[in-house]
């Protein structure tokens, strides 16, 4: 396996996975910081992980959908699938802007086969064929050593294979799980392996970037992807994106009445909790009971949405429509007033905006069986919210700044006062010094015991 | 990636194919209780299937990263079996240390031993008049194993992959306190001369070490 030492193509890697965020400027976070460097949210690498981050946890996500409308034969398979792929897709461009082409073409093989063994997985349990699962799981053990070889050779050692399988095998066996409690009718199980799955691929996020701007520094402005800032940007990131996620599936099974919908429901709710907690937090329990009751609402008119869809009923709809628009306002005045408004009203109004109509968009291209439009939608709407994480993580450090600068130590500690050490100069004078202190101790010692004693 | 989508696009259309319900009937009476009586059986069918299968064994569903706040540090080649404090970061951007000259200073603002990075430990390697704890920490070699517990009794296992000795202005203070995707815990103490007008060591012992799996 060879890895192209010359990296001229890195740069490319920012200019390749930074659309991902225009949304979220255009609704945007002027950068108010003029604090430490540490509590920067973006920056050349915390945008790497944050990129990465996307890529991995959509690959979760949609890899859980395509199984699942795998073994029922869903008409929308196909779209999934191939929705999925893209996301290889990219994930492969951003390898190969860092490690050269050759090794985006090897990775993308790679990748490329764990996703076809997981649709072997699928088919052999849709045929019933014990055997054949089996076999999918044992090329799956086999894939998990051949990711993990490549990735510690192109990170020169950085990302380490033993560590690389132990993560692919949770990785896996989340996905795995997910399908099982899913076929067996296991649905609460089969959506927290869906939650467990995409947060788990943070990780992974985080230690790929890592490795990468440890590797090339300067191409990443020697910054790191290790601070409080970018693990906000990193937290927030992943609950908005479970989201937007569990959103758009929710609707389908809504629409579909499939069996799952409550608990694909009861996943959605236990994200608005993640949601709440984080924010309260930043801004208090007040603070965090008024967010959820207008976070909660709005899911509330994407229900009102669904069920008027449902019922056929045009005019439900355009009710719903105009909740959601009322929704916005409040929403987007809540965040300006606790951001105090370094998170601008009339900005966010278009942000909600965008989120919004990508999820009606999403339900609506599905419910007319416009399927890769739907997805196409799905992962739009689930990029976006990755540019929420890193408005409202910036809005939230430059407004408290304390709470996020850097916290490592710059120099080493004083772990020793020289009682067994030679000294650079004087080292006689000072050990009879030392030699003196400790009688004069030893005297005292023996004298507070003498005192003791009477 | 042909072959994937291939396989992708076989399977969709398999399933399509033996599952695609039968509402064309409904219109007739007669014929819709033999539909609904099909669609059960097809339910059970489903349902036996699912049963049949074995789900698999042996998953491992949650990465074990959540680390411990560690109480107990235990060295078997070096007879240490001590506590352990937590120490800061002090004002001036050194590491704090510990308070005794027999415990062990844990940087407990930074990351937790047996979450991904690299955990930091310090400890004395004298006191003004004798040995403290890390005296001996130089004789440690590659292999040997540091012992970390928490306030329940939940242990970690390191074993030590390398030493280092560094000047004290120009140690790689980044790299020891640094992220790393697996688990790692660093243990200094102080080397080299004692500077008294400085009033430190020239030098800093750094041992490496990194989680053992679990057995």
């Amino acid at each position: 396996m060879k890895m192209k030492k010359a990296l001229l193509a890195v740069p490319l890697s920012v200019s390749l996975l930074i659309p991902t965020f225009t949304v979220a400027n255009a609704h945007g976070h002027e950068n108010h910081s003029k604090g430490p460097m540490s509590a920067e949210v973006s920056n050349p690498a915390i945008d790497l992980r944050a990129s990465l981050d996307t890529l991995l946890s959509e690959h979760a996500f949609l890899a859980v959908v395509a199984m699942q409308k795998g073994i029922d034969g869903k008409e929308d398979f196909e779209a999934a699938a191939g929705q999925l792929n893209q996301n290889t897709e990219a994930l492969s461009k951003a390898v190969g802007s860092v490690y050269g082409e050759e090794a985006g073409a090897q990775f993308k093989e790679i990748w490329s086969s764990h996703i076809g063994y997981f649709v072997d997985y699928v088919t052999a349990t849709a045929e019933n064929n014990e055997e054949g699962r089996k076999q999918a799981l044992a090329e799956l053990d086999k894939y998990r050593v051949t990711q993990a070889d490549f990735l510690d050779k192109a990170t020169e050692g950085r990302l380490k294979a033993a560590d690389l399988e132990e993560g692919l095998k949770v990785h896996v066996d989340q996905l795995i799980w997910a399908f099982e409690s899913y076929r067996t009718g296991d649905y609460d199980k089969a959506y927290d392996n869906i939650s467990e799955a995409m947060h788990h691929m943070f990780m992974t996020g985080k230690g790929l970037s890592w490795a990468i701007t440890d590797q090339f520094p300067d191409k990443f402005e020697n910054k790191s992807v290790d601070t409080p800032a970018a693990d906000l940007r990193a937290d927030l990131n992943s609950v908005f994106s479970a989201h937007a996620a569990l959103a758009a599936l929710t609707m389908q099974k809504g629409i579909d009445g499939a069996k799952d919908f409550e608990a694909a429901a009861a996943e959605l709710n236990e994200n608005t909790d993640d949601i709440t907690a984080a924010v309260e937090s930043v801004y208090g329990a007040e603070g965090a009971a008024q967010f959820k009751e207008i976070w909660s609402s709005h899911i509330g008119y994407f229900v009102d949405y669904v069920t008027a869809t449902a019922e056929q009923n045009e005019e439900g709809k355009k009710q719903a429509v105009a909740e959601l628009d009322e929704y916005r306002m409040e929403q987007a005045k809540f965040l300006d007033t606790a951001t105090e408004g370094r998170l601008k009203a009339a900005d966010l109004e278009e942000g909600l905006k965008v989120h919004v109509d990508q999820l009606l968009a999403a339900f609506n291209s599905y419910t007319s069986k416009d399927y890769p439009d739907a997805y196409k939608n799905i992962s739009e709407a689930y990029a976006h919210m990755f540019g929420v994480g890193q408005s409202l993580s910036g809005a939230i450090v430059d407004q408290f700044p304390d709470k996020f600068a850097g916290q490592k130590p710059s120099d080493m500690p004083k772990t020793g006062m020289g009682g067994m050490s030679q000294s650079t100069n004087d080292a006689i004078l000072w050990s009879l010094f030392g030699l003196i202190l400790a009688s004069a101790t030893t005297a005292m010692i023996l004298r507070r015991k003498a005192t003791n004693h009477s | 990636m042909k072959k994937v989508l291939g396989g992708l696009l076989l399977i969709g259309l398999l399933i399509t194919g033996c599952s695609a319900p039968e509402d064309k009937k409904n219109n007739k009476a007669s014929e819709s209780s033999e539909t609904i009586k099909e669609a059960q059986e097809q339910e059970k069918e489903v349902k036996s299937s699912s049963t049949e299968l074995t789900p698999p064994e042996g998953l491992k569903l949650k990465a074990d990263t959540e680390g411990i706040v560690p109480t107990t540090i235990e060295i078997p080649s070096l007879k240490i079996n001590t506590e352990i404090e937590k120490v800061g970061r002090l004002d001036n951007g050194q590491m704090g240390v510990p308070k005794g000259m027999d415990t062990v200073g844990w940087f407990s603002d930074g990351v937790k031993p047996g979450s991904p990075g690299n955990a930091v430990m310090a400890g004395h390697v004298d006191s003004k008049s004798g040995p403290a704890v890390f005296y001996k920490l130089e004789d440690l070699e590659d292999g040997d194993e540091v012992i970390v517990k928490d306030q329940d009794g939940k242990t970690l296992t390191f074993e030590v992959t390398d030493k280092e000795k560094y000047n004290r202005k120009t140690a790689p203070v980044d790299k020891i306190f640094d992220y790393s995707y697996g688990s790692k815990l660093n243990l200094i103490t102080c080397t080299g001369n004692f500077n008294r007008d400085e009033g430190t060591h020239e030098e800093r012992l750094v041992i490496y070490t990194e989680l053992k799996a679990a057995e």
